[in-house]
C-alpha cells in the first residue's frame, strides 16, 4: 500500500480553509521548523532525498544550500506555472490543500533566510489562484505570514502572482523575468537564480509539489521519507495520467512502480479493444516509450537509463487508434507556439520542424524530410539558451526514430491520396476548361 | 511588397503554351460551374501556412508622436484602475513587477489591451506604452486585438486532442461563431488533461464535455450562465481512489460537493468572484 | 564606484596561447589570438551579453555542452576550441536557421557588402540550405520613423536595436511584438521611433533590416570611403566617421572613442550632414548692396569687411559661436586684440550678463579639479547641476545612464525644468528659473552643514529639505563625486558669486584636490566653449586664463554699446546673436545699429536682415583645425570633403582680414595657427596635430599642464544671492533649448520634422487656474519695466512634473523663440483668437 502524504484525505470538505487544515495538524511543522536552526532544516531536506518535482529532478536540499548566507534581500519563489502538457498535479494540490503549499513555503523561506516570497501561478488557473489568494490571506490573518511571524522576529511577505499564459514561464529564469514584469524570456545561466535571481538577489525557486512535500518530510522524518520509493527516487510523487486511459487523473505513488502498474493498474489502461501504442513518461517533452517499455520501473534513474525522463511525472498514453504523425505535429506545434523566440535554434528550429511535420501530415513530404527533421532536432538539442528547444526536439526525434516506418507509410499514403484528389479535380474541371477562351 | 498574381491559372498557361490566345478575361468559375473554385484560387505557396505573421504590415503612423512615458497631466486614468494598479505595485520591491497584473486589470476594464488601456497603465506605472505592449504581446491571455468579453479557451493539446479536444473546439466555434461577445480560442494545455476534452469558460474549467452537451454549453456561454455545473473541475474528486479514507469519502459525498469550501466574500485583491459560488 | 583592477591571464584558443585581461569575454579575448568567433547579438556596448543568437558556440574543455563565447569570461588555463566538428556543425546550423527566414535580396540591400550576416554565412555557413518551407513575409520596407526604415523580413531577431532602446538610451520605445517565430520589432500602436539617439540602431543592425532613410540606395560599400573627424554641433564632440562618395558626405557613423562618446551618436550628429547640401547654404561671399545681400568677389568682400572693421578700431565688437575652432577663435582674437586693439569680444554662446573673472575661471578649470567623461560613469555619485545633458551635450546623457544602470552610480539632478534624468535620479531638486546662483549658495550651506540653508533655499525657490538631502547624499555617497554643471549657471547677473559658491561646494567635497575620478565637468553652452575660453576669447581672460590688461565688454554690453553708438562694427564668427542669445529685441537693435561682418553657413534671421558682409563658412566635414573637449581633450577636425566651389577656409579668411586691416598674417596653414596657439597658451605648449592624433589628447595629462596658472584659491566669501522673482500671480519664465533647436536641424531634410515648435510647459494646477487645457493655444506675455508688452504664441503643454509657479518656453526657435520675452515673470492666457 502506497503511503499517501500529499493526497491523504485530499477531498476532505473545507481542507482549503485554515480551520480544517489546522484541525488536521496543519502549520505544526512550520511552528516546529521556526524553532529549528536554519541549516538543520536544509540538512533534513537533503537527507530526505527529495528531488525537484517540477521536471528537472534536482536535489532540493542541495539547491537550497546554494543560497548564500548574508544580509542581502533573498527571495523564495514557488513555480506554480504548471504548463507542461499532460501535467496537472499542482493544480489539484493548490486547489484542495493550498495551506500545505503555504506551510512548505514558510519553512523553506525560513530555511534560506528569504523574507519575500511569491507564488507564480499560471494565469489560466483562475479558480486555483483565487483559492490560494484566500488561503494566503487566512495565513496572514493567523500570523503565519507577515511581520514578526509567530512572534519569532522573522518577517515574511507572500503574494500570489498570476501569469498570463506562456509556457516558458515554467522555465525558472523565464519565470523570474515574468515576475519582474517583463517578457518571460529565459536568462543566460550562469548566474544561477540561487546567486542572482529575482531582482538580482539570491532566489530559491521550487515547484509546488516540492514545497508542499516539505511539511510532510518534517512530519514523518527525513529518514522515513527517504525510505519510501526506491534509491535516488525517494518519497512519494504525484503523477498525472492522461490521454487514452480509462481513469485519467492524479495519483500519489512511490516511485519504482512499473509503467504497466500505473497505466493499467491505476489508470485502467486504454479503452477495451485498444492497446498502448506509445507513451510519454514525463510530460510531452520527454522522449516517448513504446508498449515494450511498459515494465520499466517508473523512477528517475530507470527512465534516464531508457534515454527518457521522469520530468514532471505526467504520463500521456497514446493508444493504437492514433497516428504518430498527428501526435508529432501536435507536440512540435505546441513548442513552436511557446518558444519565446530569444535564441535562434529554438525559435527557428521549432518553427522549421513544425512546418516539415505539417508537410508530412498533408502528404507533401518525402522520407528525406525525416532525415532533415532528425538532424534539425539534433542541432537544437543542447545548443539553446534554455531547455524549451530540447523539449520539442527530444520527443519529436524519438518519435521519428522509433516509428520511422509509420512516418514513411503515412508520407506515401497521404501523397497518393493527394494525387488522386488532384486528378479527380482535373477530370471534373475538363469540360469547363474546354470552354475557356476558345 | 505586392506580389502580382499571374492572371493565368496553371491550366490556362498550359493552353497558351499549346498555341491558344491569351484569354483577355480570366474566367472565374461561378457557382454553376460544378467545379471547385479551389483550383483557380489556390494560394501562391510562398504565402501559405501562416507565413504572414500578425502585424506584418505595420509601419508607423506619420500623424503620431513618439510614445514616451505618458504624463499624468495629459492622460485620464479611471480611479478604480489606478487604485488597483497602485495596489499591485506596492507588493513588489520593484513596482515594474506589477506589469502583468496591471495589464490584466486594464483588460478587464477595456475588454482588451487597447492602446488606451496600455496608455493608462503606462501612465500609472511610469513606463512607456511600448514596454507594456511588448509584455502584452508575449502572453497569450493578454489580448492585443479587440475580442469578445466572454473568454472561452478550448484545450487542443495532446491529451485533449486524443479525446476529442479539436472536435470540441470546432463544434463550439460553429455554435458561437456569430456571437461577437464571445472570444473562443483553441488554447495550449490548460492543465486539466484529466477532464479532457475540456474548456475554460471565463476561468471556470469544465469537462469532459460530451458531444451531447456541446449545444447546452454553447447556450450557457452565450447567456453568461454557469457552464455545465456538474462537469466543473472544482467538483471533481481526485482520481487516486486510495487517497481518501472512508470517513472523508462519506463526508464528501454527503456534503454534496466534493472539493473546496468556497469563500463567499471573495479574495481581497479583486479578480472575478469565485465561480460557482456566485452563480 | 571605483574602476575594477584588471589582471592578465593566459588561455589557449585553437592551440594558441593567448594573454588576455581576466574576465574578458571569450569572443573578444579570442581576437587577441587572431581567432575570429562569429557573433550577431553580442555587442559589448549594449551591456551584459544575452547569448541569444547562439552563433558563437565554442567548445570549452571540461564543459560538456557547447558554450557561448560572448558570455563566457576567460579564465586562466582555459582551453577553447572553435574549429572542432561539433562547433562547426553548431555554427553551420545556426547560420542555416537564421537564413530560413532571411530573404536573399542582398543585391538590392543597402547592407550588402558590409553585412555581418553575409560575411558570417560565407565564413561559417554550410553554403547550401535544406529548407523548402515558405519564409515569413512582411511588407518591405516600412517606415519606423522618418529617419529609419525597417525591413522586417531581413531581421534575424538579434535584439540589438531593442536592447539599445531599452538599456542604453532607455527611451524604451522600440520593442518586440508577439512571441517566438512571430516576433517582430516595432513600436507602440504605430507611433514612430523618435528619440535623440534612435539612429544608433541603424549602425547596430547586423543585417539590412534597419536602414537610414537618408542613406538608402545612395551608395554601395565598394564606392565609399570613410574619413574620421569630430562633430562640432555640441560640446559632446563625438568622434565621427564620414562616409564619403564622390567628394560628398553620404552618412555619418560613430567612430568609437570610449573617452568621449562610447561609440554612440545622437541623431543631430548623425543626420545634420545633410544641411551642407541644401540650396540656401552660403557658398560665396555676400555683400549688402541696395539693402540686399548679393554675391561678390572675395577681393571685394575682404576689402569691404576690412573697411567696416578697420575704420573704427576703438568701437568694435566680436562674437564667436560654439562651432568656432581653436584656430578660428585664435585668429579672431588676434585680429581684434592685437591688430585692431579692441578687447570687446565674447565666445559664451547665449550668455547674458558679465563673464566670470579670470582667476575664478582658472580655479574652476584647474587640472586637479577636472573630471573626465569616463569619470561620470564610474563615480560614486554625480550631480547634474543646471544642465539638461540630453539637450546640451546629448552623449553625456548616455554616459550618465550607463553609470547608473551598470555601475550603481548614484545620481542627483538639480535643475529648474524637470529633467529627463529625473526618473533614474535618486534625488531630483528643483529651483526657480534663473536662480542657479542662489541654489548653489544653498547647496554650499547644505553640504557644509553651516549657514542658512532654509533662507538660501527660499531665495532659490527650492525646497530646503530637498537641498539638505542632496547635500547629505553628496557627502555620504562616496569620495568619487562628479558635478556636471551647465555653463548657464554663470550666465546670471553675478556670475562670480555663482562660481565662488560652486568652488566652495567642490572644495567641501574635496573635488579640488588632485583626486582621480572626482571633480567638476562643465557643460559649456558652445561646442568649443572650453577651447575658446582657454585661448582667451573672453572679455575677462587672456590666453591661458591670464588676467587681461583691461576687462572688455561682454556680449550683452557689446549690444548695448552698439545701440549707444560706442561700437560701430560687429564681427560675428559662426553666430547669429538674434538667433541664439536671449534679449532678441536688444540684438536686433544692435545689429541694425552697427555694421556687421559675419562668417556663416546659413543666413539666419539676424544675418539676412542686418549683415553687411557675409563670408561662407565651412561645414563640419570640410573643416580643419582643433577643438577642446569640456574635459580638456584636444581633438582634431580633419576635412573629409572639399569646400563648395568658391569658398575658402575660415581661418584663411580671418588671416586675410588681418592682412587687409594692416596686420601681419603669419599663418599660411591651419597647422601653423595651431602652433601659434601652443606658444601662446602655456599649458598647450608643444602640442601638435600629430600628437593629438585620431583620439585626441587631454592637455591635463601632458607635462605642460604644470604651466596652468594658479587660480583664486579662496577662502571665498559669498555675497547674498539675488533671490528668485516672486510670481505674485504671474509665472516665472524658464528657458530651455532643445537639442533640435539648431540651424542644422532646420536645414537638414531628414531632420526638419524634428524642428521644435514653441510650447509652454505648465504645471496642471497652474493651467487649471488659468482655464488652460493641454494642447490649447496660449499667449505668453511679458511686461517690461517701461510698461511695454511683448507676447508670443505657444501651445500649452501640461506636465505633472513641472514646478508650480513657473512656465518653460523654448529658445533658439527664431521668431517664436522665448528670447523675444525679456522678463523674469510672464502671464499665460488661453489665446482668445484661437480657442481650443
Amino acid at each position: 500500500m502506497t503511503h499517501k502524504l500529499l493526497f491523504h484525505d485530499i477531498d476532505e470538505p473545507g481542507l482549503n480553509t485554515i480551520e480544517v487544515y489546522k484541525r488536521r495538524g496543519g502549520y505544526q511543522q512550520a511552528e516546529k521548523a521556526l524553532a529549528m536552526a536554519r541549516d538543520s532544516i536544509v540538512k533534513e531536506i537533503e537527507v530526505s532525498g527529495l528531488r525537484g518535482r517540477g521536471g528537472a529532478g534536482f536535489p532540493t536540499g542541495k539547491k537550497a544550500s546554494f543560497i548564500p548566507q548574508g544580509k542581502m534581500d533573498k527571495y523564495l519563489v514557488c513555480n506554480a506555472d504548471e504548463s507542461e502538457p499532460g501535467t496537472f498535479k499542482d493544480r489539484e494540490l493548490m486547489q484542495k490543500s493550498p495551506h500545505t503549499l503555504i506551510e512548505g513555503m514558510i519553512i523553506a523561506a525560513y530555511a534560506v533566510g528569504a523574507n519575500k516570497a511569491f507564488i507564480f501561478i499560471r494565469g489560466e488557473y483562475v479558480q486555483q489562484a483565487e483559492i490560494l489568494e484566500a488561503a494566503v490571506q487566512e495565513a496572514k490573518d493567523a500570523g503565519y505570514i507577515g511581520p514578526n511571524v509567530l512572534g519569532r522576529g522573522i518577517d515574511l511577505d507572500l503574494w500570489v502572482h498570476r501569469g498570463a499564459g506562456a509556457y516558458i514561464c515554467g522555465e525558472e529564469t523565464g519565470l523570474l523575468d515574468a515576475l519582474e514584469g517583463r517578457r518571460g524570456n529565459p536568462r543566460l545561466k550562469p548566474p544561477f537564480p540561487a546567486n542572482q535571481g529575482l531582482y538580482q538577489g539570491p532566489t530559491l525557486l521550487n515547484n509546488v509539489e516540492t514545497l508542499a512535500a516539505i511539511p510532510h518530510i518534517l512530519a514523518v522524518g527525513p529518514e522515513a521519507y527517504a525510505a519510501m520509493g526506491v534509491e535516488a527516487s525517494s518519497g512519494t510523487k504525484l503523477i498525472s495520467v492522461s490521454g487514452n486511459v480509462q481513469r485519467p487523473g492524479n495519483y500519489e505513488i512511490e516511485l519504482g512502480m512499473t509503467g504497466r502498474e500505473i497505466i493499467y493498474g491505476l489508470a485502467g489502461g486504454p479503452d477495451p479493444g485498444r492497446d498502448v501504442f506509445f507513451w510519454f513518461p514525463g510530460g510531452s517533452s520527454s522522449p516517448v516509450l513504446t508498449k515494450d517499455d511498459l515494465d520499466l520501473p517508473y523512477d528517475y534513474n530507470s527512465l534516464a537509463g531508457a534515454k527518457t525522463m521522469l520530468g514532471s511525472g505526467a504520463i500521456i498514453v497514446v493508444d493504437d487508434s492514433n497516428s504518430v504523425v498527428d501526435v508529432a505535429v501536435k507536440t512540435a506545434s505546441f513548442y513552436k507556439h511557446e518558444s519565446c523566440g530569444k535564441c535562434t535554434p529554438c525559435r527557428e528550429g521549432t518553427n522549421w520542424t513544425t512546418k516539415m511535420l505539417k508537410r508530412i501530415q498533408s502528404g507533401e513530404a518525402t522520407p528525406m524530410d525525416l532525415d532533415v527533421i532528425e538532424s534539425v532536432c539534433d542541432q537544437i538539442m543542447g545548443n539553446c539558451l534554455c531547455v524549451l528547444g530540447d523539449a520539442m526536439a527530444m520527443p519529436v526525434a524519438s518519435m521519428v526514430q522509433k516509428f520511422r516506418p509509420q512516418f514513411e507509410q503515412h508520407i506515401e499514403t497521404a501523397r497518393a491520396a493527394n494525387e488522386a484528389r488532384l486528378l479527380a479535380e482535373l477530370d471534373a474541371a475538363a469540360p469547363v476548361l474546354e470552354g475557356i477562351g476558345h | 511588397m505586392s506580389l502580382r498574381r499571374d492572371p493565368l491559372g496553371p491550366l490556362d498557361r498550359e493552353a497558351v503554351r499549346q498555341g491558344a490566345d491569351v484569354p483577355t478575361r480570366v474566367h472565374v468559375p461561378g457557382d454553376g460551374d460544378g467545379i471547385s473554385g479551389e483550383l483557380f484560387h489556390h494560394e501562391v505557396h510562398r504565402f501559405a501556412d501562416g507565413s504572414r505573421v500578425p502585424g506584418w504590415r505595420e509601419g508607423h503612423d506619420p500623424g503620431k508622436d513618439a510614445a514616451e512615458v505618458p504624463d499624468p497631466a495629459q492622460v485620464a486614468v479611471p480611479e478604480d484602475l489606478r487604485a488597483e494598479i497602485e495596489d499591485y505595485m506596492s507588493r513588489y520591491p520593484d513596482p515594474r513587477s506589477a506589469a502583468i497584473p496591471a495589464l490584466a486589470a486594464a483588460q478587464r476594464l477595456h475588454g482588451w489591451c487597447s492602446p488606451d488601456a496600455i496608455e493608462q497603465v503606462a501612465c500609472v506605472m511610469r513606463l512607456t506604452p511600448g514596454y507594456l505592449t511588448a509584455v502584452a504581446g508575449f502572453y497569450d491571455m493578454l489580448e492585443t486585438r479587440p475580442v469578445g468579453r466572454k473568454t472561452v479557451y478550448v484545450c487542443t493539446n495532446i491529451s485533449c486532442s486524443l479525446r476529442g479536444g479539436d472536435e470540441l473546439l470546432a463544434a463550439l466555434k460553429g455554435q458561437l461563431a456569430d456571437d461577437p461577445d464571445v472570444n473562443i480560442r483553441g488554447f495550449e494545455c490548460l492543465g486539466a488533461c484529466d477532464i479532457a476534452p475540456m474548456c475554460s469558460v471565463d476561468g471556470v474549467y469544465v469537462g469532459p464535455v460530451d458531444d451531447a452537451e456541446i449545444p447546452v454549453l454553447a447556450e450557457q456561454i452565450a447567456a453568461g450562465a454557469d457552464p455545465l455545473p456538474l462537469k466543473q473541475l472544482v467538483r471533481r474528486r481526485v482520481a487516486d481512489t486510495a487517497a481518501n479514507s472512508d470517513g472523508v469519502e462519506v463526508e464528501a459525498i454527503e456534503a454534496g460537493t466534493i472539493g473546496p469550501v468556497l469563500h463567499t466574500d471573495g479574495p481581497a485583491t479583486g479578480g472575478n468572484d469565485i465561480p460557482g459560488a456566485a452563480r | 564606484m571605483p574602476r575594477p583592477e584588471i589582471n592578465e591571464i593566459t588561455f589557449v584558443v585553437d592551440g594558441r596561447e593567448v594573454v588576455a585581461p581576466a574576465g574578458t569575454m571569450l569572443a573578444d579575448a579570442a581576437k587577441l589570438g587572431d581567432v575570429d568567433i562569429p557573433v550577431f547579438c553580442y555587442e559589448p556596448k549594449l551591456g551584459q551579453p544575452v547569448g541569444a543568437c547562439r552563433m558563437c558556440l565554442v567548445e570549452v574543455e571540461g564543459i560538456p555542452k557547447l558554450q557561448t563565447a560572448c558570455s563566457t569570461p576567460v579564465r586562466d588555463g582555459m582551453v577553447v576550441n572553435t574549429e572542432t566538428p561539433r562547433v562547426k556543425a553548431a555554427q553551420e546550423s545556426v547560420v542555416e536557421f537564421l537564413l530560413l527566414n532571411h530573404p536573399l535580396d542582398c543585391p538590392v540591400c543597402d547592407k550588402g557588402g558590409e553585412c555581418p550576416l553575409q560575411d558570417i554565412s560565407y565564413g561559417w555557413g554550410r553554403g547550401t540550405s535544406r529548407t523548402v518551407e515558405p519564409k515569413r513575409h512582411f511588407e518591405k520596407p516600412v517606415e519606423l520613423s522618418p529617419l529609419i526604415a525597417i525591413d522586417r523580413e531581413r531581421c534575424i531577431l538579434c535584439y540589438r536595436c531593442v536592447r539599445f532602446s531599452q538599456e542604453v538610451s532607455e527611451d524604451y520605445q522600440l520593442i518586440l511584438h508577439e512571441r517566438g517565430a512571430d516576433t517582430f520589432v516595432g513600436t507602440f500602436d504605430g507611433h514612430p521611433y523618435v528619440a535623440p539617439f534612435s539612429g544608433n540602431i541603424i549602425e547596430l543592425c547586423p543585417v539590412g533590416a534597419l536602414t537610414s532613410q537618408a542613406y538608402r540606395f545612395r551608395a554601395r560599400p565598394w564606392d565609399i570611403e570613410q574619413s574620421g573627424s569630430v562633430c562640432t554641433l555640441c560640446p559632446g564632440q563625438c568622434n565621427v566617421s564620414y562616409t564619403v562618395r564622390d567628394d560628398r558626405v553620404m552618412r555619418v557613423l560613430s567612430r568609437q572613442n570610449d573617452a568621449v562618446d562610447d561609440g554612440w551618436l545622437c541623431d543631430r550628429g548623425r543626420f545634420a550632414y545633410q544641411s551642407s547640401y541644401v540650396d540656401d547654404r552660403v557658398t560665396e561671399p555676400l555683400l549688402r548692396d541696395g539693402g540686399v545681400l548679393r554675391p561678390v568677389s572675395w577681393e571685394r568682400a575682404l576689402a569691404e569687411a576690412a573697411r567696416l572693421l578697420g575704420k573704427t578700431p576703438a568701437g568694435l565688437g566680436a562674437l564667436a559661436g560654439g562651432a568656432t575652432s581653436n584656430e578660428e577663435g585664435w585668429l579672431l582674437r588676434r585680429l581684434h586684440a592685437d591688430v585692431l586693439g579692441s578687447r570687446d569680444f565674447d565666445s559664451r554662446s547665449g550668455a547674458s550678463g558679465p563673464a566670470v573673472s579670470a582667476g575664478l575661471l582658472a580655479a574652476l578649470d584647474t587640472p586637479e579639479a577636472q573630471a573626465t567623461v569616463p569619470d561620470v560613469e564610474w563615480a560614486h555619485s554625480v550631480l547634474v547641476l543646471d544642465s539638461e545633458p540630453v539637450d546640451d551635450m546629448p552623449i553625456l546623457d548616455l554616459r550618465i545612464r550607463k553609470g547608473v544602470r551598470r555601475h550603481g552610480m548614484r545620481l542627483a539632478v538639480a535643475t529648474s525644468r524637470p529633467s529627463s534624468l529625473d526618473s533614474i535620479a535618486e534625488q531630483a531638486v528643483r529651483f526657480a528659473p534663473g536662480a542657479g546662483e542662489a541654489f548653489v549658495c544653498a547647496l554650499d550651506a547644505a553640504v557644509g552643514g553651516i549657514g542658512d540653508v532654509a533662507g538660501l533655499a527660499a531665495a532659490a525657490g527650492a525646497d530646503a529639505a530637498q537641498v539638505e538631502a542632496l547635500g547629505r547624499m553628496l557627502r555620504e555617497a562616496g569620495e568619487d563625486v562628479v558635478i556636471v554643471w551647465g555653463e548657464r549657471l554663470t550666465h546670471g547677473a553675478n556670475p562670480d558669486n555663482a562660481a565662488r559658491a560652486l568652488l566652495k561646494v567642490a572644495g567641501r567635497l574635496s573635488l579640488l584636490d588632485d583626486h582621480a575620478g572626482a571633480g567638476l565637468l562643465q557643460v559649456p553652452s558652445g561646442a568649443n566653449g572650453r577651447g575658446l575660453r582657454e585661448i582667451g576669447l573672453l572679455p575677462t581672460a587672456g590666453p591661458g586664463y591670464r588676467e587681461p590688461a583691461a576687462v572688455g565688454r561682454s556680449a550683452q554690453e557689446i549690444a548695448q554699446a552698439t545701440i549707444a553708438g560706442q561700437i560701430t562694427g560687429l564681427h560675428l564668427l559662426h553666430v547669429d546673436p538674434v538667433q541664439s542669445f536671449p534679449e532678441r529685441g536688444l540684438w536686433e537693435q544692435a545689429l541694425h545699429a552697427g555694421a556687421v561682418v559675419a562668417h556663416a553657413q546659413f543666413l539666419t534671421d539676424g544675418l539676412r536682415e542686418h549683415a553687411n558682409v557675409v563670408f561662407p563658412a565651412e561645414a563640419g566635414a570640410e573643416k580643419e583645425g582643433t577643438v577642446t573637449h569640456p574635459d580638456g581633450r584636444l581633438q582634431r577636425l580633419r576635412p573629409a570633403v572639399a569646400r563648395p566651389d568658391g569658398a575658402r577656409p575660415t581661418w584663411q579668411v580671418l588671416s586675410q582680414l588681418i592682412a587687409a586691416v594692416g596686420g601681419q598674417a603669419t599663418a599660411l596653414t591651419s597647422m601653423m595657427v595651431t602652433s601659434e596657439i601652443a606658444e601662446a597658451v602655456p599649458f598647450y605648449a608643444g602640442i601638435t596635430h600629430d600628437e593629438i592624433g585620431g583620439f585626441g589628447v587631454r592637455w591635463q595629462e601632458r607635462e605642460a599642464a604644470a604651466a596652468f596658472p594658479a587660480g583664486e584659491t579662496g577662502p571665498f566669501a559669498l555675497e547674498d544671492p539675488r533671490p528668485a522673482a516672486s510670481p505674485n500671480g504671474a509665472l516665472r519664465l524658464g528657458r530651455f533649448r532643445s537639442v533640435w533647436a539648431s540651424p542644422e536641424v532646420a536645414h537638414a531634410p531628414a531632420l526638419k520634422f524634428l524642428a521644435p515648435k514653441q510650447r509652454a510647459e505648465l504645471n496642471p494646477d497652474d493651467a487649471q487656474e488659468r482655464g488652460i487645457r493641454h494642447g490649447q493655444q496660449v499667449t505668453v506675455t511679458a511686461t517690461g519695466e517701461d510698461g511695454s508688452a511683448e507676447t508670443i504664441a505657444a501651445v500649452a503643454h501640461l506636465r505633472a512634473a513641472a514646478p508650480r509657479g513657473s512656465v518653460f518656453l523654448e529658445s533658439g526657435l527664431g521668431a517664436e523663440s522665448v528670447d523675444v520675452l525679456d522678463a523674469a515673470l510672464v502671464h499665460v492666457n488661453s489665446d482668445p483668437a484661437r480657442p481650443a
